[in-house]
């Protein structure tokens, strides 16, 4: 792709910051809207916005549906939907929450039924999907039903708190260490390794470019990128450390970031990730070539559960308490990020960072109308019609031949290409545009 | 176009370097009660959803209350589907606005722990409103009416009321309690229980389907639907031959829910208690449907709210009426109780005639 070489070259060069191919493009469209929604209501709010409590509460509020959002958007681009992850992250909690309460077990211990729980409920959801081959749909509307009524057999529809050591997941801060320095130290230090970890990735990047014969972007873009990725990450990392005593970066925030680096690899990089799309793309053609369709839908939607049972535990952690309405419509949040975050409703298209981006947009629009004092009625208002524009420009643009408006924007010179770039080969930016079994034979 | 975009993506950068600087001190936050603040400060009430018309009026008081005091109000309601979340959300964000009281009435008044303490160790002072937050060291104040005593006038008003009806019994009845999350529905329930289990093991109350245990009583979210429904299997599994004579209800909205299942059902009307002096449950008392309702005065109540923020602005401590029986297992907190009025047809004109709402429909 970097061979042909266009009139508008730099300007595509500036895009490779973003990755290349051209789903990158629509999620430089959404990072662009984070961006200009966060420039807003720090502008409405007087600074509010970005400051350091309230960086803090938005990570910790938002960090488990953020959690789903990684789960779903892996089963939305296997082409299925699952709407039980609510009820599920209510009946994990429940479960947890009451095995510390009667049975005293200790809460590392508890940490680890809940995920097994999880993995059971999603045994259970991916057989009836994969196996038997009910619709997704159908099943996790059962699944809703049959696990919110299990919330509240077990919890007699009760509110049962939990131990004082298990709300670290959902509440607890990066503890204070070393010497005063008037900054959390190692949120400061997580801060400093993430900065060198963005120059050290794109420096082998450009590496293996060079080995591979690629011709990687010009040096300033790099440099560029370094730059503008670091000076966000340091100005994260000074907000984070410097709250009020006491926070820090959340161990919820932790968790996420651990889980995004994970299934971004999983998804980018590994057979098993390119066949959830090679199956939500086209699944004739992926068994055709070898895929096991089926093993791939029942992992998907087991993986979703186990995420799910997650979020419901650092949720109870964050309550410091499970209850009967724990999970309502965290679905339908989920969906909403994943959607946001450029995914296809047909499947085969969406990227786990575009996801988290979607969430992001989501939460920082809560976060900041609520800070306005706006009332819940209208937020929900606010954020259905931003849901509907935010897909429906991306779907009309899509009928119009163009990837997005922003694409638009940046490739018009060149309208009657799309879609032409296959997608990158370059590690760092090969994020998956389609489903190309071809690509893994297995 | 690629100079636009560098520029603005430098001045965001730019911008954010800026506005960010360290919050943090050395020292943490103690008690501010004894120091006052400003007579201008912000004071946020965070409220649950709009279900029943009681919270609705609360708003509205808070605001003007708020507003007529000097404060800065920060009136919120939780969103229908997701209360508990949203209210958890909205009470970080008053923290985060530097509010100095938040009042809250909880939506589950166990699951706010984190948030009164991130209030707390902000400096702010929390103020439980009708419902008690519990499993916190972090709530200082506890606002509401007698809720024991509200269930006591539930029971005593439903014995009055099956005499008027029919001088001897047995009487048959059946019991509703409020959602189990919220914390006040025992304290309603057990309040009435202490008026009706004497009778009921004295055999002049009956309870026909046997459900006298909270949890097969419970009325999941408060919800009318539940209620009705609940109602509906009782009169077909237990009253298809006998009549049912009365009925415990919790408040208005169930006992008006109540009433239809009963309506619906062909049966003549039992004696049906409530509380909250909802508009609709007024005219049903006046129209001799419902027998009874409680009058918890919202105003008398959000004013009492506001007058302990007043005095906390002072950096004087409020009076409190009970210090030992609201113990919400961390703590005793200590609370102001008002007393709560019953209200039937007989009274109903006396005691709404400052209630400008109510009291045309008692004429």
């Amino acid at each position: 792709m970097s061979a042909e070489t266009s009139p508008r070259g730099g300007l595509r060069d500036l895009k490779k910051i973003f990755g290349g191919g051209s789903s990158n493009v629509r999620q430089f469209g959404i990072l662009f809207s984070l961006i200009a929604i966060i420039l807003l209501f720090q502008f409405l709010t007087n600074g509010l916005t970005l400051s350091s409590g309230n960086l803090i509460n938005l990570v910790s509020q938002y960090s488990y549906i953020l959690i789903l959002a990684i789960g779903m958007v892996m089963v939305i681009i296997a082409g299925h939907i699952d709407l039980s992850v609510g009820s599920i992250a209510a009946f994990a909690g429940i479960v947890v929450a009451t095995a510390m309460q009667e049975w005293n077990l200790p809460w590392p211990l508890a940490i680890l039924l809940g995920l097994v729980v999880g993995a059971l409920i999603g045994a259970w959801q991916g057989f009836w999907v994969a196996y038997i081959g009910v619709p997704a749909f159908i099943v996790t509307l059962a699944g809703m039903l049959i696990w919110r009524g299990g919330n509240q057999v077990i919890g007699n529809a009760n509110t049962v708190p939990v131990p004082d050591g298990f709300t670290v997941i959902g509440s607890g801060y990066l503890p204070e260490v070393g010497p005063f320095t008037g900054y959390n130290n190692l949120t400061l230090l997580l801060g400093l390794v993430i900065a060198a970890a963005v120059v050290l990735v794109e420096w082998r990047a450009r590496r293996v470019q060079k080995i591979m014969g690629s011709d990687p972007a010009p040096l300033w873009v790099s440099i560029l990128k370094v730059v503008l990725l670091d000076a966000v990450v340091i100005y994260a990392t000074v907000l984070f450390a410097g709250g009020r005593a006491g926070t820090s970066f959340p161990v919820s925030g932790i968790i996420l970031g651990v889980l995004v680096l994970f299934y971004s690899f999983i998804t980018r990089n590994t057979i098993f990730g390119r066949h959830v799309y090679a199956v939500g793309g086209n699944k004739l053609a992926a068994e055709l070539s070898g895929v096991k369709s089926r093993r791939v839908n029942f992992l998907v939607m087991m993986n979703m559960s186990i995420l799910a049972s997650l979020a419901g535990m650092i949720f109870v952690a964050r309550s410091v308490a499970s209850g009967p309405q724990d999970g309502l419509s965290w679905e339908l949040d989920a969906i909403a990020a994943v959607f946001i975050g450029g995914a296809a409703v047909s499947g085969g298209i969406g990227t786990v960072t575009g996801s988290i981006v979607g969430g992001l947009v989501m939460a920082v629009l809560n976060n900041g109308l609520q800070l306005l004092g706006v009332g819940a009625d209208r937020v929900q208002i606010i954020k259905g019609l931003v849901l509907l524009i935010a897909v429906g420009v991306d779907v009309w643009n899509k009928s119009q031949g163009r990837p997005s408006l922003i694409g638009f924007l940046t490739r018009k010179s060149k309208t009657g290409e799309f879609p032409s770039e296959p997608p990158a080969v370059i590690p760092t930016s090969g994020t998956p545009d389609s489903a190309r079994p071809s690509d893994n034979p297995s | 176009m690629r100079k636009l975009l560098t520029t603005t993506a430098i001045a965001a950068v730019a911008l954010m370097a800026l506005s960010g600087c360290s919050t943090r001190t050395d020292t943490t936050s103690g008690s501010s009660a004894a120091a006052g603040f400003p007579a201008d400060s912000l004071i946020g009430v965070a409220l649950p959803s709009k279900t029943s018309e009681n919270w609705v009026l609360a708003g509205g008081l808070f605001e003007d209350g708020l507003k007529a005091a000097g404060f800065k109000g920060d009136v919120q309601y939780a969103g229908a589907s997701t209360t508990v979340k949203d209210q958890q959300d909205q009470i970080s964000a008053m923290v985060t606005k530097g509010a100095k009281v938040i009042i809250i009435g909880a939506a589950d008044g166990g699951q706010l722990g984190t948030q009164a303490k991130a209030a707390h160790d902000a400096g702010a002072i929390v103020i439980a409103y009708d419902r008690l937050i519990l499993n916190t060291d972090n709530v200082d104040y506890y606002v509401a009416y007698d809720n024991f005593k509200v269930g006591e006038l539930q029971g005593q008003a439903l014995l009055d009321g099956l005499k008027a009806k029919k001088p001897a019994g047995p009487y048959n009845i059946e019991l509703f309690s409020g959602s189990s999350d919220d914390a006040n529905a025992p304290v309603f329930f057990n309040g009435a229980m202490s008026v009706l289990q004497p009778k009921i093991d004295d055999g002049t109350l009956v309870v026909g389907s046997g459900q006298t245990d909270i949890k097969q009583t419970a009325t999941a979210g408060w919800k009318a639907e539940n209620a009705q429904s609940r109602m509906d299997s009782l009169l077909t599994s237990t009253y298809g031959a006998k009549a049912i004579d009365g009925v415990l209800s919790p408040n208005d909205t169930l006992a008006r829910a109540i009433i239809t299942s009963v309506k619906a059902a062909g049966k003549p009307i039992p004696v049906v208690t409530g509380q909250d002096s909802e508009a609709e449950s007024v005219k049903s008392i006046m129209a001799g449907e419902q027998y009874s309702t409680i009058n918890k005065d919202t105003r008398v109540l959000v004013a009492q709210a506001i007058d302990m923020a007043k005095v906390l602005q002072k950096g004087k401590t409020p009076e409190v009426n009970d210090t030992k029986s609201y113990d919400n297992g961390k703590k005793i907190v200590p609370a102001f109780l008002l007393p709560p009025v019953i209200v039937t047809k007989a009274n109903a004109a006396e005691a709404y005639a400052n209630d400008p709402k109510l009291s045309p429909l008692t004429k």
